[in-house]
């Protein structure tokens, strides 16, 4: 299902609900105080899913905002990677912290595991000027 | 800080009685130095910044304000590949600077126009124009090219020891005053789940729709917020050389990802950079500090993160000991919001002994408008500022409301009745109690609680047994205590309505609605964004204006004599 959406539509919480689940499938209007007590929500459904990601990235860009919309992009493709792996991705991108290989398996594993395809590509465009920029930790057995 | 002792007056020379009490002032105890712009020591105007120049092949930037692609550093190559709309850039580099700035400052261009050519300007192409703006300009600029059109404000809510119910009875207060975000720190890290948990929980007492962070390290801020102990985001810190950045331990890649992990959980987010950072922190690489945060808004732009705070912020000493620098600082300021990002405008660090200085500094950003005027404003006293003290704080609220009648301009703030005040702190402080007492943290007495409801300052406070609070913190972290958790246990301790706000708040996250540019929410938990409520200022007559409930609202302060009967005063 393709939405196009402009900001006439925002904010979605108001003028379009019916486009918004939470990751369980649940309807906004589903999370009440009633069915929290009962336990019927969860912290899972809390969450934002890569779909309703993908539509505020097209309100963004049909406001303008092109890289507020590849941000939301590649925040799609996050939502798939547990809390954890999340940081250390993010640890790994740090200055001299990361080998072009071990740079290059998570850009790997972002599209193998994740089709994180868009996060893949930032990985590499990383590993390229880090090399470039001598910015990349020794490869282990070199040197 | 930038405190030195006044010069001693040597005995030979005999200084005049005016002399004497000019010296006694409180500016003279501030710090002012010559520039220096070898060292970067300049605030805007420098002969060691580079020249506008911009080159495209084959769809590719291949020549950066003099710099080929084999010579950029990790900037240029970010700005470059991610900020700078190819397309256009060219055609927008040809345009006069002179006439730039005055599209900036003319009502009848319209914001979308100049914020479209914006997108294909360089670093010192866009320093080239603001250079030639004066700070009314400035100022007129900002009007029209802050990114919302209504104006808010950001409040400090931390305590000198760290008390959960200081901080919580100081949010709830901070709340009904109007602050849109809080945001706190802590003096001890560890005690971070429970300043988090204090905060959350009063801002949420005071009225709905506010938001909170907590600023630490990147790992544990991005932490809390997944939790949803947290709402937001906003210490996440870029720079304007590789070389700073580098020494600050990222890369534009690393926060681009940053970023987006943000982003994945539903998490509102902005940058923090600032002039003066670089120099600072010992490389400035020969460049002005304008230049060097222009390079950083325009790397956040690249990233795509939906905004930044900036305005100096923890550096504001540098500039402010600087000709100029105070004015550069309203350019940063200005170009954040030209580049179509939320700007939260500094006005946070102390910086002056100086009454006059301290509210000089803030007239371009209140008079103006801006996403949020402070990034933020001390909501406790000075002392208990965790942030290294603020231009403003809880001494100043009376100043400011009426600052905000005379002007007629809208700071975010309002008057608010005593008995009012005392409900939402001493509510504040109930419950938090009942949250402490049913996640089985050390307990919060009621004497506590009668404490926080007169307080001015954490001296007002018994002493709490802070290693059992450290305990207790650490306990919330590895029992996985989430926001919903926190819902939960204000509903059933009695707190429905402040549970009901709470979860509003967490509710969000699955609507992505607060990831538009500069996000906030109404009391009433109406998301107001630069999408639904995009800044529409043309000129006189336009744009946000102060009027109806709102300018009633602000026309009352704690004294104000009736008309009818000047005996009086109207409540």
């Amino acid at each position: 299902m393709t939405v196009d959406l402009t900001p006439a539509d925002y904010p979605l919480s108001i003028n379009r609900p019916e486009l918004l689940r939470t990751p369980t499938g649940k309807a906004l209007a589903d999370i009440t105080m009633a069915a929290v007590v009962s336990g019927e929500v969860t912290a899972e459904d809390l969450r934002v899913t890569p779909e309703t990601l993908v539509l505020q990235g097209r309100i963004a860009e049909s406001a303008g905002r092109r890289q507020l919309g590849e941000n939301c992009r590649r925040a799609a493709e996050m939502t798939a990677i547990p809390d954890a792996e999340v940081l250390a991705m993010y640890n790994a991108l740090r200055p001299n912290a990361s080998s072009a290989a071990q740079l290059e398996e998570i850009a790997t594993r972002l599209e193998g595991t994740y089709s994180a395809t868009t996060c893949a590509a930032l990985v590499r465009e990383a590993a390229e000027v880090y090399a470039a920029r001598n910015l990349l930790a020794d490869d282990s057995g070199e040197f | 800080m930038t405190a030195v002792e006044p010069r001693p007056q040597t005995a030979e020379v005999r200084a005049s009685k005016r002399t004497e009490i000019l010296e006694n002032r409180p500016v003279n105890l501030d710090g002012f130095v010559e520039e220096w712009p070898e060292k970067g020591l300049v605030a805007m105007e420098s002969d060691f910044d580079p020249q506008p120049s911009i080159r495209v092949e084959g769809g590719r930037i291949v020549e950066l304000d003099g710099r080929t692609r084999e010579q950029f550093d990790f900037m240029d190559t970010f700005i470059a590949d991610h900020a700078i709309d190819v397309d256009t850039c060219e055609q927008a580099m040809a345009i006069e600077s002179v006439e730039i700035a005055r599209m900036l400052v003319d009502p009848r261009t319209s914001r979308a126009d100049v914020v479209a050519l914006g997108r294909g300007l360089t670093p010192a192409k866009i320093l080239d124009v603001v250079k030639l703006m004066n700070v009314v300009e400035i100022m007129m600029g900002m009007q029209k090219v802050r990114s919302r059109r209504t104006p808010a404000n950001q409040a400090h809510s931390t305590s000198a020891k760290d008390n959960p119910i200081q901080v919580a009875a100081d949010a709830a207060e901070a709340a009904v005053r109007g602050f849109a975000e809080l945001e706190t720190t802590l003096g001890v890290l560890r005690y971070a789940p429970l300043v988090a948990i204090g905060l959350q929980v009063g801002g949420q007492v005071g009225r709905g729709g506010v938001l909170t962070q907590c600023a630490l390290e990147e790992a544990t801020e991005l932490d809390l917020g997944m939790r949803g102990i947290t709402a937001y985001a906003e210490t996440i810190s870029i720079y304007g050389t590789e070389s700073v950045f580098v020494d600050g331990d990222d890369t534009p890649w690393s926060k681009a990802f940053l970023a987006s992990a943000y982003a994945s959980r539903g998490i509102k987010m902005r940058f923090t950079s600032g002039t003066g950072s670089e120099v600072q922190m010992g490389n400035a690489e020969g460049r002005s500090m304008l230049f060097l945060e222009i390079r950083c808004i325009l790397m956040a732009k690249g990233a795509g993160v939906q905004g930044l705070q900036n305005g100096s912020i923890s550096c504001i000493g540098v500039p402010g000991a600087v000709p100029g620098g105070i004015r550069a600082v309203a350019a940063e300021n200005l170009v954040a919001s030209w580049m179509d990002l939320e700007c939260a405008s500094g006005n946070d660090q102390s910086f002056s002994h100086s009454a006059m200085r301290r509210t000089s500094r803030l007239v371009p950003q209140l008079f103006s408008g801006t996403d949020f005027v402070c990034s933020g404003y001390s909501g406790v006293p000075n002392k208990d500022n965790m942030f290294a003290g603020s231009n403003l704080d809880t001494e100043d609220y009376d100043d400011w409301n009426t600052i905000q009648r005379d002007m007629q301009v809208d700071g975010g703030l309002r008057h608010v009745r005593e008995d009012v005040i005392l409900q939402v702190r001493n509510k504040a402080a109930r419950a938090l109690q009942a949250v402490f007492a049913e996640l089985d943290l050390p307990a919060i007495t009621d004497e506590e609680v009668e404490a926080a409801t007169y307080a001015d300052s954490s001296d007002d406070y018994p002493d709490r047994d802070v290693l059992a609070d450290l305990e207790g913190a650490r306990s919330v972290m590895e029992r996985g205590v989430t926001g919903l958790d926190l819902v939960k246990v204000l509903e059933r301790s009695g707190f429905g309505d402040v549970a009901e706000n709470y979860l509003q708040v967490l509710r969000q996250r699955v609507s992505g609605d607060l990831l538009q540019t500069a996000a906030i929410f109404t009391g009433d938990f109406v998301p107001l964004a630069a999408v639904n409520d995009a800044n529409d200022y043309a000129g006189p007559g336009t744009g946000y204006r102060l009027s109806g409930e709102r300018w009633e609202e602000l026309k009352k302060l704690r004294h104000v004599t009736s008309a009818e009967n000047p005996e009086e005063e109207v409540v």
